[in-house]
């Protein structure tokens, strides 16, 4: 073996480099003595050999119980038993959230199930079709969160209130309101339920505002909407924006399964190279020569912009390109305005 | 958005029909998730007995602290994408050894297949299996977990609520001769103890209640995405982004100093006017093939 440190190599010997990158040291970094090793540190739950504990309840013990998958993901994620009537709506919401027809999840499903997966590689495929505008529950949910601790801070009415989330929101994907669901009773009969079971509370009394506030302002019909519905109860039934994420997307993911199945059993596989595109499908950049490589710095156009006006034009030249991502502007923490830290 | 012929749902403006039943009239009946799952995946409500079986079940299997599907919902949200990004990976972590149930129930159906045209019975066909395995020196799946090294706390208690609740039916029958067979074979060869788990209890009892082998392995893995979850919302809220930080008290999972290096020695990187010769050698020794995996 050759001196590690003694050779030049490209630009490692530039002064403007932070530390002298010919003297480096190598191999690993020795085990931290001064501080204890890693664990696995969990609130959750542990296990040893002959228990699974959950919160501090075995789960052995509460299936023994009687208790379930339903009361379980109380213990999970609020770490404690539910009453009879909370196990009841969340019940009721799982039922809701199974199915949702050849909608994202599904199609997710199917799409991994042609390329001759496990199934579990298209179960969790089908979760990642939530995000914020198909079951945005943690947009939803942590609005309506801060928009509720802003009317107390404010001493605002709920219905005040909501007429500024309204205002300020009434686009967003995720508002809880919208024109899908005009015919179908279904969102309407899910808060019933959580009223008649006697589990609402100032979520869903903020959300009935909202869909007050949205009718009023919206020009065209809209009402309650499953998300508005299942995020406010389960926010009273005591579940974090995220946990009812993740809670809705799993339970989505058993119907995916069975997507997955039928996509298997009917439609068979894709293979590499099977799938063609029609040209009448393509809108990009007409056929073209490829240049010769000898002449590539004829042809070539560099990217690289020096001033601002010419970094913007070319900024808005590539926005005429799809799938470039000029175009595509997402949201960011304004850091003036962060939102809550995680 | 994916025009297709379905047998499972369909989705209107008026309503959600899973296999004809309009879901909101479902939950509205009264009926419980586990019994729309029975909906989803046979087409048919289950008796009482059956959806308490899969209740219990589905509360087992939930939970199972740090597994590779926990320890994978930790260690994707430490990077913090969106929250179903760590829960999908952990749905996507159960393959051939971490709660392999659809090939366990494919086993079963393939030696009850075998018992029917052989003329076997459901003791002899467990034999065979078990023997087939052994001989060959696969694991018998259903067998043993390297956790819980005395026994799955689910696992017994899995066959005997089975038992309790009367839907002990072939495959039950089955498995139980598996077991048996197979601990004899292994203590007449002075082998250890080795369990059944929860995949062989729990797979078994989703079998007897009706659910095909894939149906089986959605319902028992996509369960656990409930509890990793919950692990990465944890680890969200209470954990340190990057798991790496050098001012929490313990040492991070990521830390710098967890890495044990096995691989070859620091070397210098060839000069390019050396590397045809370099490369020519290196092919010619022949010693990096230990490496290549």
């Amino acid at each position: 073996m050759g001196d590690l440190n003694s050779k030049k190599i490209g630009n490692l010997d530039s002064p403007k480099l932070p530390y002298d990158y010919l003297t480096r040291e190598v191999g690993t970094v020795p085990l931290d003595q001064n501080r204890p090793p890693f664990q696995w540190v969990s609130e959750v739950a542990y296990k040893n050999i002959h228990r699974i504990v959950a919160r501090g309840y075995d789960t052995t013990e509460l299936v023994e119980e009687g208790y379930g998958l339903v009361d379980i993901l109380f213990v999970d994620f609020q770490a404690r038993i539910p009453t009879i009537e909370e196990e009841q709506m969340l019940n009721y919401i799982m039922i809701l959230s199974l199915e949702d027809g050849l909608s994202m999840p599904a199609a997710l499903a199917r799409i991994v199930a042609k390329s001759k997966t496990h199934l579990t590689q298209a179960c969790g495929a089908s979760i990642l079709a939530f995000g914020h505008a198909y079951g945005g529950y943690a947009a939803f949910g942590n609005r309506l969160s801060q928009y509720l601790e802003r009317a107390r801070q404010e001493g605002k009415s709920l219905g005040e209130m909501a007429t500024e989330l309204v205002r300020a929101h009434h686009r967003d994907d995720a508002l809880g309101v919208s024109d899908l669901m005009l015919k179908d009773p279904a969102a309407q009969r899910l808060l019933a339920r959580a009223e008649k079971l006697g589990v609402t509370g100032e979520h869903v009394a903020f959300m009935r505002e909202i869909v007050k506030a949205a009718q009023q302002l919206s020009t065209t019909a809209v009402d309650l909407d499953m998300l508005g519905a299942t995020g406010a109860v389960m926010a009273d039934l005591g579940f974090t924006p995220e946990a009812t994420w993740t809670i809705i997307a799993v339970t989505r993911s058993f119907g995916a399964g069975a997507h997955f199945i039928e996509e298997v059993e009917r439609e068979g596989f894709t293979r590499l190279g099977e799938t063609l595109t029609s040209p009448e499908d393509y809108d990009g950049p007409p056929d073209r020569p490829v240049p010769p490589l000898a002449e590539r710095q004829q042809h070539a156009v560099p990217a690289h912009a020096e001033s601002l006006a010419q970094w913007k034009a070319l900024f808005e030249e590539r926005k005429k390109l799809p799938a470039s991502g000029f175009a595509l502007v997402e949201e960011i923490d304004d850091p003036r305005n962060p939102k809550k830290a995680h | 958005m994916f025009p297709r012929k379905t047998a499972i749902a369909y989705k209107t403006e008026e309503k959600t029909v899973l296999r004809g039943y309009n879901l909101s009239d479902l939950a509205e009946a009264g009926y419980s998730f586990c019994d729309a799952m029975f909906v989803l995946f046979q087409g048919r409500i289950p008796a009482e007995a059956e959806e308490k079986m899969l209740k219990y079940e589905m509360g087992e299997f939930m939970e199972h602290s740090m597994s590779p599907s926990a320890a994978s919902a930790i260690s994707v949200i430490a990077g913090r994408p969106h929250l179903p990004a760590a829960v999908a990976a952990a749905v996507m972590t159960f393959g051939s050894a971490h709660g392999p149930g659809a090939a366990h129930g494919y086993m079963m159906n393939q030696y009850l297949d075998r018992a029917l045209a052989e003329g076997k019975t459901v003791e002899e066909i467990a034999k065979t299996l078990v023997d087939e395995y052994m001989d060959h020196n696969q694991p018998v799946m259903g067998m043993g977990q390297p956790q819980h090294r005395d026994g799955d706390p689910r696992a017994e208690p899995t066959h005997l609520k089975q038992e309790e609740l009367e839907i002990n039916g072939i495959y039950l029958r089955l498995q139980r001769s598996i077991e048996n067979y197979f601990h004899a074979r292994r203590k007449k060869e002075g082998r250890s103890y080795v369990p059944v788990n929860c995949v062989g209890a729990g797979n078994t009892a989703l079998c007897d209640i009706g659910f095909a082998p894939n149906a089986a392995w959605c319902i028992g893995s996509v369960v656990r995405g409930y509890s990793c979850a919950a692990h990465a919302v944890y680890t969200l809220k209470k954990g340190r982004a990057w798991a790496a930080s050098r001012n929490e008290p313990m040492v991070q999972m990521l830390d710098l100093s967890m890495i044990k290096y096995a691989g070859p020695e620091d070397r210098p990187v060839p000069k390019q006017e050396e590397r045809q010769e370099y490369a020519n050698k290196q092919k010619a020794t022949g010693d990096y093939k230990k490496w290549v995996i």
